[in-house]
């Protein structure tokens, strides 16, 4: 054998793999995804089930873990390798999207008769947007409400059917059921220094015509001292500065507080660990008839704007939110829409709980959108650990998250 | 040809091909990133510039910036505290422990043996089990304490910023004291018997053989498990992570994680560099101090 004929064989195999290469671009067009869903969660069962419909789009999947999200996915944009669609935290969106990372939906989902932003609830809905443009599809939702302890609240005299709908009403009740000889906190919550202190916190000052905008107001302060309050009269464990939401109220699941803060994730741990009545009530309001509000949680679907494929791209994410009437029936995570019903699950403990959350959700604010919101989320968290010590006061602790705040925003 | 052939089978070229490649690889691991890292520390850092390498140069921006921070000197000073209490507390009960299995009594290797178990432990593992016994509601330490008297109220270990980082520092001094007592076992057993032998018959009691025979004898090893001990305290990330998260309010904060916090949670990766540079430094003083006092054992 030849020279000549390696050549030609060589090139013969090319030809045929460029053939191939071709014929493979007609037929199906690639498009990827990545999230941090594991197998029996929504993203790779919606793929999976995508990829049956035979639609000419082929999606692979691939799962980031958590704390990787963020940094793999900027990694793969700037060297050009990023996925066509990307599951993201909501405080991270704008992050992505103030940098034109994101593609600009605006004018697709106005066409879309899938996806209608009429359909969403505003929170989630808020924290796709960026200068008023629509970035990226809200992918499923969760929020916070106030669980409560039936049986404690009977036997310290308080009237299970009525949980506190105040501020001071939380006080009061949390004073009453706080019992240091039977271990009892009157509330469990988590003022962590992390994302989860913020989450917790916001609200408040949120309800109180504060934001992250207007840290250091005077609704922002009075909630601070609310919380303070909280823990200088012991009435929820001084371990909430370093505990997270989960482990804060594993303490209500066992009987160690008597009320906790907490969101949507705990209920199926709850009713197998819980041995006694619980309810679920909307975040108490600084005094009766005040704005509610609550925080937001969960991810979001963006389309990166480097992607080939833009079009097909949001046929995946339209198939994605057609198929979010499964999201609670199938996965059990909360829908971001309000045009869609919980279905019953059955447990009527559960069921009562989710209608409260369904309601808060309409109330839910998202953090920012601000591009850079982890420094200013650290700022506030730092403040409310300044104060809960007692190392400052709730007006000086947040007069200095203002100040920070003030040299991120410009 | 034949000559260079031949010096590289067996020669001076041999000798250098052999240097040649854990240089190489010490370049591309540690070398590189290093040198990475400074270079980022004098640059402006933006997330989606990260994947580029040249990127606007600031000077001195960086390190102004840092120490402009209110949180900069007190988790300098907590770094400070934690790296000379670790130290300290891993140095003297692992020397206590491996002067007291020295005596050589029924058991001792098995029990030695033992100890090491905290040193197996994954970091974040033991993080998880000092979380439970500093918990201040139901932690075993504060049970201990209240039982014996010693306290009259729980203490909040993880969350009293009076208290926070201790509560790391008594976490890493029993991650690290397996580690100490180990190598400061071997350093003893080193020492030849008729030393004690002669001192004895001269009339040298216990404490005069410890602090003339014992203790010179045992310098080099002291000096590079004390440097060792400043690098891996240092590099302690994983009980931070696990028992406060650097709360409350930064009272257990200190460089390492902050770098980490900086660059990977607030995505400021230039401060994190810069944080990381000043670490170096102190590093390369460790490093420098471990391989002196190392040096005889290479030699010897």
């Amino acid at each position: 054998m030849g020279i000549r004929n390696l050549v030609i064989m060589g090139a013969f195999a090319l030809a045929s793999v460029s053939v191939f290469a071709v014929s493979a671009k007609a037929e199906d067009v690639t498009i990827n995804v990545w999230s941090l869903d594991r197998d029996i969660q929504p993203a790779p069962t919606l793929v999976a089930d995508f990829n049956k419909l035979n639609t000419g789009i082929k999606v692979e999947y691939r799962q980031i873990q958590f704390d990787d999200v963020v940094s793999e996915a900027m990694r793969a944009y700037s060297t050009g390798q990023a996925p066509d669609i990307i599951a993201i935290d909501n405080p991270e969106h704008a992050l992505f999207s103030s940098r034109g990372a994101f593609l600009d939906l605006t004018d697709m989902i106005a066409k879309s008769t899938e996806i209608k932003t009429a359909n969403y609830f505003p929170g989630p809905l808020a924290s796709t947007m960026w200068d008023g443009k629509n970035y990226g599809v809200p992918k499923a939702t969760n929020t916070i409400a106030l669980y409560y302890n039936k049986d404690m609240f009977k036997a310290k005299g308080l009237d299970p059917s009525k949980p506190p709908q105040t501020w001071d009403e939380l006080l009061d009740a949390a004073r009453k059921l706080t019992d240091p000889a039977a271990n009892v906190y009157g509330l469990a919550f988590s003022a962590k220094a992390s994302e989860e202190g913020t989450f917790q916190f916001l609200p408040w000052a949120q309800m109180a015509g504060g934001g992250y905008e207007a840290i250091n107001s005077e609704g922002s302060i009075k909630a601070l001292d609310v919380w303070k309050t909280i823990i200088e009269e012991k009435l929820a464990s001084q371990d909430s500065l370093t505990r997270g939401q989960w482990d804060s109220t594993g303490t209500f699941n066992s009987g160690n507080a008597a009320m906790a803060i907490s969101g949507p994730w705990e209920l199926d741990r709850m009713l197998t660990e819980a041995k006694f009545e619980w309810g679920v009530t909307l975040l108490p309001v600084p005094e009766a008839g005040a704005e509610r509000s609550s925080a937001m949680g969960d991810f979001n679907w963006a389309i990166f704007s480097n992607t080939q494929h833009p079009a097909e791209a949001f046929k995946v994410l339209e198939y994605f939110a057609s198929q979010d009437t499964r999201m609670f029936s199938d996965f059990g995570q909360l829908p971001a829409r309000s045009d869609i019903a919980i279905p019953a699950t059955g447990k009527p403990l559960k069921d009562e709980a989710l209608k409260v959350f369904i309601e808060q959700l309409k109330y839910a604010k998202p953090r920012g959108p601000h591009p850079e919101w982890p420094k200013i989320s650290k700022a506030i968290q730092d403040a409310i650990q300044a104060a809960l010590t007692g190392q400052m006061s709730s007006k000086d602790a947040l007069d200095q998250a203002a100040e920070k705040i003030k040299a991120v925003l410009g | 040809m034949k000559r260079l052939l031949s010096s590289i089978t067996d020669g001076k070229g041999f000798d250098i091909l052999l240097v040649a490649f854990p240089l190489g690889y010490l370049f591309l691991m540690s070398g590189l990133p290093l040198l990475y890292n400074v270079l980022m520390s004098f640059q402006e850092v933006d997330m989606f510039s990260r994947g580029s390498f040249w990127r606007p140069f600031v000077g001195l921006k960086n390190y102004r910036d840092l120490f402009a921070m209110p949180e900069t000197l007190p988790i300098l000073y907590n770094t400070g505290i934690f790296v000379v209490a670790s130290i300290a507390g891993q140095f003297l009960l692992g020397f206590g422990l491996a002067l007291f299995f020295w005596t050589n009594f029924p058991g001792a290797t098995w029990l030695r043996g033992l100890f090491l178990v905290s040193w197996v432990m994954p970091g974040l593992v033991v993080g998880a089990i000092w979380n439970w016994i500093l918990s201040g509601d139901f932690g075993v330490l504060n049970f201990l304490l209240r039982e014996t008297g010693i306290i009259d109220g729980n203490i909040f270990w993880r969350s009293d910023p009076d208290f926070s980082l201790w509560a790391v520092i008594i976490a890493n001094i029993w991650l690290g004291m397996a580690f100490n007592m180990i190598l400061l076992s071997v350093g003893l057993s080193a020492i030849p018997k008729d030393l004690y032998e002669a001192a004895e018959l001269d009339g040298a009691n216990a404490f005069q053989r410890f602090w003339t025979i014992t203790l010179p004898m045992m310098r080099s090893t002291i000096g590079a498990i004390i440097s060792l001990g400043l690098i891996f305290t240092l590099q302690q990330f994983d009980l931070f992570a696990a028992i406060t998260s650097g709360g409350p309010n930064n009272s257990s904060n200190v460089t390492q994680y902050w770098a980490w916090d900086l660059s990977f949670r607030q995505y400021d990766f230039a401060k994190g560099a810069t944080i990381s540079v000043i670490m170096i430094i102190f590093v390369m003083f460790a490093s420098v101090v471990y391989v002196r006092s190392t040096r005889h054992e290479v030699r010897g």
